[in-house]
């Protein structure tokens, strides 16, 4: 038996080529090694490396984790319009969504897990139920939601070409998991419907705490996301399929879910005028002063800017003025400005009841001012947990398809027939 | 048989499991409403601001026996005002709810009502969540930051802490040192009359600022201190009902 031998070559140093996709997930990369270095530090060194402390005990990481679930409400919601109101059509829209749901709630456990003190522990709330806490059903929920997403978004992976020709038993079974998407759908909706509400109700029960105390947040928290999580899978479709030929759109379907979304933010508005304004009357020790923050305070500009003129105001009229809705750009911008809206909301909710508190002293309840920045380790890990996300929807965009309003539709016909058909525009 | 089930069959199916599911935890919850009810020993504190001093010895004497690190204070001394020359001073340690914002939040049930009402924190299951820190209205829980290392300043050249430190990423507070209440019960002694089975903080405290002692006992000092006099309980608008009473510095100033 002759030996071959290897042949040998002569080393060849190629620099990569900078195209538009390598510099993006290159970028996307560098940053999420930033919040990897940083999380990495949090585990080892602990939550003092953060700014936050027993005044503030929830904050910037808070914020991600509760508008990182907000805007991955896309998904139940668009597979409750499509599973259960029986509107078909939306159902490409709803992949996009549910796609996105997965890795929102990936997001917002990875942050839980930073943020919490014992990850180690993190099982416990499994195990050791308490019924009566609303972070307790909360957790239980996004868990048990994460699974669903999971199994709702098999079929997604399924479409992977590597899985295709390597597993392709495999990637037909998964693929069969779509007959499971209406009973998904119901799981799905009954989970969203309690932990979406209970994000908010979770500071709504706290009485040490009288801005919050109220039952409105969890009403708002749950329209609110409603409208993100569809104005997010609406804008990550569009700005897919204007910038890669790996994702395509119909335009019908987006602005009709566009229009959905201004009057949905317009109830929301609704609400919000009307718990702000029933609020004041209360005269109660700490609210008057925390909706004072709000209004003139220090959070007076993410309110009046970020979350009323430019998060619900201008959507509004963009979203509900047909010529400025079916202008691609416009449309855009009020999908940015609807996400960006609902995570003010969200930090301003967590905030203005934490830098009010009141003192147990006796006599008349008296008021006290906290502050709160954010650290370096604290914006480096955010930044990570976001870059993340962007990156895992940017592979998907690119080798699952999940922004294509055309293969969904074969996809429904029957799954094995997609094999048969040459992927478009590669 | 089909193995086929339509929609109306899954949503029935969902809602007997549920159901199935809820049953043990119903009942559970029952049980947990039972303990509430106050049977056996209810201990309190009695802290009477006319003797109160602000000495701080009542926290010293925590720091040394829980093994408190510096940054974190289980019992806090705040100077309130002055009753004519005199300056009034508060002291707040856990006020050992009988409806506690903590118990109800807490994801994991790591803080739990005792029999006897003191509320217990399991150091062992806490996750570090903080929500129970949010919920709290009397501030009395703090969170381990780092992790506490080397000596602890406050504890003397003589005698150890009786209570292990805590680990990074827990919160922790006043446990109305139970440890020495359940000790000094085994041995056959009174928590309240002798030392070795009182709180630290009332032991250490040198005016007799502090009482301590079994609320469901008609002949107990606390009961008996409460009896004749005026007191009060923090935010008891919030209907926590407390486990800690005070006596104002001056009756006059509070009715």
């Amino acid at each position: 038996m002759k030996i071959r031998l290897p042949k040998f070559r002569p080393i060849k140093i190629r620099l990569p080529r900078f195209t538009p996709w390598s510099t993006w997930v290159l970028g996307l990369a560098v940053i999420l090694t930033a919040g990897a270095t940083a999380g990495v530090m949090v585990l080892w060194k602990g939550l003092s490396l953060t700014n936050l402390s027993d005044k503030v005990p929830w904050g910037l990481w808070i914020t991600i984790d509760l508008s990182s679930i907000a805007v991955s409400a896309g998904a139940f919601s668009l597979c409750a319009v499509v599973y259960l109101l029986g509107l078909k059509r939306y159902q490409p829209v709803a992949r996009t969504a549910t796609f996105i749901g997965l890795i929102g709630y990936t997001m917002a456990v990875f942050t839980l897990l930073l943020d919490i003190g014992r990850p180690d522990r993190f099982w416990h709330s499994m195990v050791y139920w308490n019924e009566h806490s609303l972070l307790w059903e909360v957790t239980m929920c996004v868990t048990l939601y994460l699974a669903v997403l999971a199994l709702e978004a098999l079929p997604i992976f399924a479409g992977f070409g590597w899985l295709r020709s390597h597993w392709p038993k495999l990637a037909d079974k998964m693929s069969q998991a779509h007959r499971l998407a209406p009973y998904l759908a119901i799981a799905g909706l009954a989970l969203s419907m309690l932990h979406q509400s209970s994000l908010g109700a979770l500071y709504g029960v706290l009485k040490a705490r009288p801005l919050w105390y109220r039952p409105d947040i969890s009403v708002l928290f749950i329209i609110s996301a409603v409208a993100a999580g569809m104005a997010l899978t609406v804008f990550a479709s569009m700005i897919s399929a204007r910038l890669t030929n790996h994702a395509n759109v119909d335009n019908n379907l987006l602005d009709r879910v566009s229009h959905i979304i201004g009057w949905v933010l317009v109830a929301y508005l609704y609400f919000r005028f009307w718990d702000a304004l029933a609020m004041t009357y209360t005269y109660e020790p700490g609210r008057t002063e925390g909706l004072h923050l709000l209004t003139g305070g220090a959070l007076s500009f993410n309110f009046w800017v970020g979350e009323i003129l430019l998060g619900t105001l201008a959507p509004i009229i963009l979203l509900l003025n047909k010529r400025t809705r079916s202008l691609p750009l416009w449309r855009m911008l009020a999908m940015v400005l609807v996400v960006g809206g609902v995570v003010a909301y969200r930090w301003d909710t967590n905030l203005s009841g934490l830098l009010i508190y009141l003192s147990y002293l006796p006599g008349e309840p008296a008021m006290s001012y906290a502050a709160y920045h954010p650290s370096l380790i604290e914006f480096l890990a955010g930044g990570g947990i976001v870059s993340y996300g962007l990156l895992a929807f940017s592979l998907g965009v690119r080798y699952l398809r999940v922004v294509d309003h055309n293969v969904v539709k074969a996809n429904e016909v029957e799954s094995k027939v997609i094999e048969a058909i040459p992927v478009p525009g590669d | 048989m089909s193995n086929k089930i339509n929609r109306r069959d899954f949503i029935k199916l969902t809602v007997a499991g549920v159901a199935v599911l809820a049953v043990p935890q119903i009942i559970r919850g029952v049980q947990a409403l039972e303990t509430l009810t106050p049977s056996g020993r209810q201990w309190a504190m009695v802290i009477d601001q006319s003797k109160c001093t602000g000495c701080g010895y009542c926290t010293l004497g925590c720091r040394a026996h829980n093994d408190i690190p510096p940054e974190i204070s289980w019992n806090v001394v705040t100077k309130t005002g002055t009753v004519g020359t005199q300056d009034v001073y508060i002291a707040r340690p856990c006020m050992q709810c009988t409806h506690a914002p903590c118990v109800d939040v807490c994801p994991v049930r790591a803080s739990t009502y005792r029999p006897d009402g003191i509320v217990e924190m399991d150091y062992n299951r806490c996750i570090g969540c903080r929500y129970c820190e949010i919920a709290c209205p009397y501030g009395a829980r703090s969170f381990n930051w780092k992790q506490f290392t080397g000596p602890n300043p406050s504890v003397p050249e003589w005698g150890q802490p009786e209570v292990a430190r805590r680990p990074r990423g827990v919160v922790e507070k006043c446990s109305f040192c139970y440890q020495r209440i359940d000790r000094g019960l085994a041995l056959g002694l009174t928590p309240g009359i002798d030392e070795d089975a009182t709180p630290a903080c009332v032991v250490a405290c040198p005016v007799g600022a502090r009482q301590f002692g079994d609320l469901n006992d008609p002949e107990s000092n606390v009961t008996k201190l409460l009896k004749g006099k005026t007191s009060y309980r923090l935010r008891e608008d919030l209907g926590t009902a407390p486990h800690v009473y005070y006596l104002p510095a001056n009756e006059e100033a509070q009715s």
